[in-house]
């Protein structure tokens, strides 16, 4: 069963683990490809992780003169092929999330590739197997939608997810305020 | 055993030429299950893979459990023994050379000889920790007792879970760290965490206590700072550190003024209620938030929560342990559970969140200056004799109780003790009042140190051991849970490196106690003499063979014999371990922290943990990751208080207190109290938050008071104008 990354900041506690973990799929030169930011710094604790989304139809792979930025059967958007890339940079530019990393040394763009050898056999990626808090998750849709469901955020107020900047997107994120929607047990 | 709904069938990945070794993480209490990738050819640890097999944290890691394999073949690990000759350069790094097994050996066995027969038995000691298995903590108490036969052994417990067991041990007639299994917390209704700050020192926890509000319960979170958890707690009961008594009685006042106490449960199972409830009538809501700070409304509020809740764990930390009343707090806390009847079954209880990886099993086997193996009394007659079965030793032969870990080192400075062998432990960095800890211990006239690091203690030793890490070694550990689990090997030890209880042995051999030792050729040997002489006692470990352990994913102590399954929950028949069989509800008189703030001294100072690094951050501290994420310590100051010293955030300050100063950069944060500053203790040297704290010891834990004492702090530097 197809199942995809996930994401609720509302849970992020700022450990980085997910920055660790991507360091370690074994395939990935031990160079995370994912971010964690401090919302409020100064003020309080609160972090969100900054994923790639995999878009349906990626700026990056779009900016790209190359075509080194090949979509995956399972939608993954892949990290630029070694001997396509010609170091441009556009893919930096064009990700509205600021996603693509670059490698000054090796001339080479470098992203998240929803850990392609361990997802495309149905294996959790690593930053989604380690989180501790469950802001990062692996799911299938029904899943998904079980979860939009239970938080219940049709309230005019809140919403659980946004028209992406690029629209449609393989990751699916709840925003903070999940908790608004919750019906207390007593 | 207790597979829930987070947990998944999910397979790993296994790259060519490795293979995968189960087992657990080498830091803290949690004790995340964990592959390890190991190459096949070389024999090597090189990474690791998540364990989502494992019911209590199905794959979950924080970034020191992902990055913990990088410790085992780390370019610091020590590869020889080492002997410094020059005792002039003690607390320095210098002048080691390296030296053979046998010469390390000789050198130990004639100076402790030397010393013991010029000064006595007692004049050696030993201080161990309880990073480490079950095995090597159960033979380090037999090492000290029969093989240097001194009273003087104590651990690094005190300074971690010895006020939790106090507590405990008054409370409930015995010890055992959570009544409940982790995969109970998710299902309660209500989770009173004091003094946790759990989304940093227990991380994988994290997953099920966000599960609670998800279904609609509640978290009510006590801390002097805005913690991760405290955040997006339901009520965050934000009080002065070291005020915690005051805070619990004033609740239990609370819950028994609106009728949620469980007077049947009372009755039937308790004693103490009528005198308790006679002396927290005095903490109403005004009187607690005065003494406290925290507004009465909250303190109201989560009375109301955790008194409606139909289940609730009360669970808590070191914020509430390490105080002078850090036993008083603990059982404060557990009168809300005990009054209320909210313990005894599924899905309610209490917990505390245990620090180091086996600081459960680490303080039950006999490290402990009064304790034998199972949780045995050395001062009780009949105990001594059972462990003197197994040890074949006459209870003549065995020593009196010793001192507690911070009194040792004063008996060190009054030359009562002159010799040192420290394991597992780094106190030069991890204990209290550190100026005179250091000197205590650069004074010693022999000092043997043993461990993979070169720590910043080994820096004040004659002889270092290299020991493995944990990965190099097996035995079984028991986690926050009461857990029993297996820890694998998964590589050769590197260098010439030796587990601990090896070293044991050969030593003792050295030493002409070779009868007693020689026997143990391997950690399984140890296992099972430790499994018997653990038998009988409370924490009976006699049934949890290797083999029910890795069928049933572990087993909870007590489990005392083959068909025996285990103890998950605690107390489902009600019967707790008193004589009586009644659990202990205590009347505790609030007392104020040992040090307060006054007009030289005006801040509160309290120190903890950062999510990146464990302990006194020898392990951690060497990760490069870990590193680059947490370098150095910080004061943490709130904008206000930084704003009446005049500092900005990165500043410079000099944070002083009565026994020690040290320089931080300013952290501005306002997710922290206005009277309060706050800074991790992972760090040695200059940098140890430890020079400042006090060492105003709990009278029945004899823990120090590691979270409060007065202080103040001064900019030492003008920030550049950029
Ligand atoms: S691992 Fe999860 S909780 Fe930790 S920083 Fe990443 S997203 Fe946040
Ligand atoms: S999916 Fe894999 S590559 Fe992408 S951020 Fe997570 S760990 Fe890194
Ligand atoms: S340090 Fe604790 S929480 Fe982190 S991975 Fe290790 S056992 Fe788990």
């Amino acid at each position: 069963m197809k199942k995809r990354l996930y994401l609720e900041l509302e849970n992020c506690i700022g450990c980085r683990s997910c920055l660790a973990a991507c360091t370690q799929c074994g395939g990935h030169e031990e160079r995370n490809r994912n971010y964690v930011y401090d919302v409020n710094p100064l003020v309080n604790r609160q972090t969100m992780p900054l994923m790639c989304l995999h878009c349906v139809n990626p700026a990056c792979a779009r900016s790209c003169p190359a075509q080194a930025i090949q979509i995956h059967e399972t939608g993954a958007v892949l990290s630029a092929l070694v001997e396509k890339c010609i170091g441009c940079q556009n893919c930096t530019i064009a990700c509205p999330y600021g996603i693509p990393k670059f490698d000054t040394e090796q001339n080479l763009m470098y992203k998240c590739d929803l850990c392609i050898d361990r997802t495309k056999n149905g294996i959790p990626p690593m930053c989604a197997s380690v989180c501790p808090s469950n802001t990062l998750q692996w799911l299938t849709d029904e899943e998904i939608g079980n979860r939009k469901k239970q938080f219940n955020l049709d309230n005019g107020k809140w919403v659980s997810s946004l028209p992406y900047l690029e629209s449609e997107t393989n990751v699916k994120v709840n925003l903070p305020g999940i908790l608004q929607g919750i019906e207390k047990l007593f | 055993m207790q597979k829930d709904k987070f947990f998944k069938a999910e397979s790993n990945v296994v790259h060519p030429n490795e293979t995968l070794v189960k087992t657990h993480c080498a830091y803290c209490g949690m004790q995340c299950g964990m592959n390890l990738r190991v190459n096949v050819a070389t024999n090597k640890i090189i990474g690791v893979e998540p364990r989502y097999d494992w019911p209590v944290t199905v794959g979950k890691m924080c970034p020191k459990g992902v990055t913990a394999y990088q410790q085992t073949n780390h370019d610091d690990r020590i590869l020889k023994p080492l002997i410094r000759d020059d005792a002039s350069l003690k607390g320095t790094k210098e002048g080691f050379r390296e030296a053979s097994w046998n010469e390390a050996y000789d050198l130990i066995a004639n100076k402790f000889r030397e010393l013991q027969v010029k000064y006595g038995k007692d004049s050696l000691s030993v201080f161990s920790g309880v990073s480490m298995t079950n095995e090597k903590c159960y033979l380090t108490g037999k090492f000290a007792r029969v093989a240097l036969g001194t009273r003087y052994i104590d651990y690094n417990g005190r300074f971690c879970m010895s006020s939790a067991a106090g507590g405990f041990l008054r409370s409930f007639g015995v010890d055992r760290g959570s009544t409940l299994p982790w995969t109970d917390i998710h299902e309660t209704d209500c989770l009173f965490i004091a003094g946790s700050n759990t989304a940093e020192c227990h991380p994988t926890s994290m997953f099920r206590v966000w599960n609670v509000q998800e279904r609609g319960g509640y978290i009510i979170v006590a801390d002097p700072r805005e913690t991760p958890i405290a955040r997006r707690a339901d009520v965050h009961l934000d009080l002065k550190p070291g005020t915690d008594l005051a805070l619990a009685n004033g609740i239990l006042n609370l819950l028994i003024q609106n009728g949620y106490a469980d007077e049947e449960f009372i009755n039937n199972h308790t004693n103490g209620f009528e005198e308790t409830k006679e002396l927290v009538k005095e903490f109403t809501p005004e009187y607690t938030s005065e003494l406290t700070g925290v507004a009465s409304k909250k303190i109201i509020r989560a009375a109301e929560i955790y008194g409606k809740s139909p289940n609730a764990v009360v669970m808590f930390a070191r914020g509430i342990e390490q105080q002078h009343k850090g036993v008083d707090n603990v059982s404060g806390y557990t009168n809300l559970a005990l009054v209320t009847g909210k313990i005894g079954r599924p899905k309610s209880g209490v917990a505390t969140f245990t620090g180091q990886g086996n600081g459960q099993g680490g303080r039950e086997h006999g490290q402990k200056a009064d304790l034998l193996p199972g949780y045995r009394k050395i001062t009780n007659p009949e105990h001594v004799a059972e462990v003197c079965k197994v040890w074949k030793i006459t209870p003549e032969e065995m020593p009196q109780p010793g001192v507690s870990a911070y009194e040792m080192f004063e008996l060190m400075e009054q030359k009562t003790i002159r010799g040192l062998y420290l394991l597992c432990s780094n106190p030069a960095v991890s204990a209290p009042n550190l100026n005179f800890v250091r000197t205590s211990m650069k004074n010693l006239d022999f000092m043997v140190c043993s461990d993979f690091y070169l720590s910043e203690s080994a820096e004040f030793a004659d002889v270092i051991l290299p020991s493995v890490t944990w990965s190099e070694d097996e035995g079984t550990v028991t986690n926050l849970e009461g857990r029993i689990i297996k820890i694998n090997k998964a590589q050769e030890p590197i260098g010439e490196s030796k587990p601990d209880w090896q070293i044991q042995v050969e030593l003792a051999e050295r030493l002409g106690k070779g009868k007693y030792f020689s026997h143990l050729k391997t950690a399984k040997d140890v296992a099972d003499e430790f499994r018997l002489a653990s038998k009988g006692g409370n924490a009976d470990y006699y049934g949890a063979t290797w083999d029910k352990i890795d069928k049933q994913d572990g087993v909870f102590w007590p489990c005392k014999d083959e068909n025996d399954m285990g103890t998950p929950h605690m107390f489902l028949d009600k019967k707790f371990y008193h004589a009586d069989g009644k659990a202990k509800i205590c009347a505790l008189p609030y007392r104020p922290p040992a040090e307060e703030p006054d007009e030289k001294y005006p801040l509160r100072l309290t120190t903890g943990r950062v999510v990146y690094h464990y302990l006194s951050g020898n392990q951690t501290r060497r990760i490069q990751f870990l590193r680059d994420m947490c370098p150095e310590p910080y004061v943490e100051v709130h904008p206000e208080t930084a704003k009446k010293y005049n500092m900005d955030h990165e500043d410079k300050v000099r944070l002083y207190t009565r026994r020690g100063e040290a320089i931080y950069k300013v952290k501005i944060t306002e997710a922290i109290r206005k009277d309060t500053v706050f800074v991790p203790y992972h760090f040695g040297h200059e940098q140890s938050i430890n020079l400042l704290t006090i060492a105003a010891l709990d009278p029945i834990s004899r823990m120090p008071e590691f979270k409060v004492c007065a202080a103040q702090m001064e900019k030492v530097e003008i920030k550049k104008v950029q």
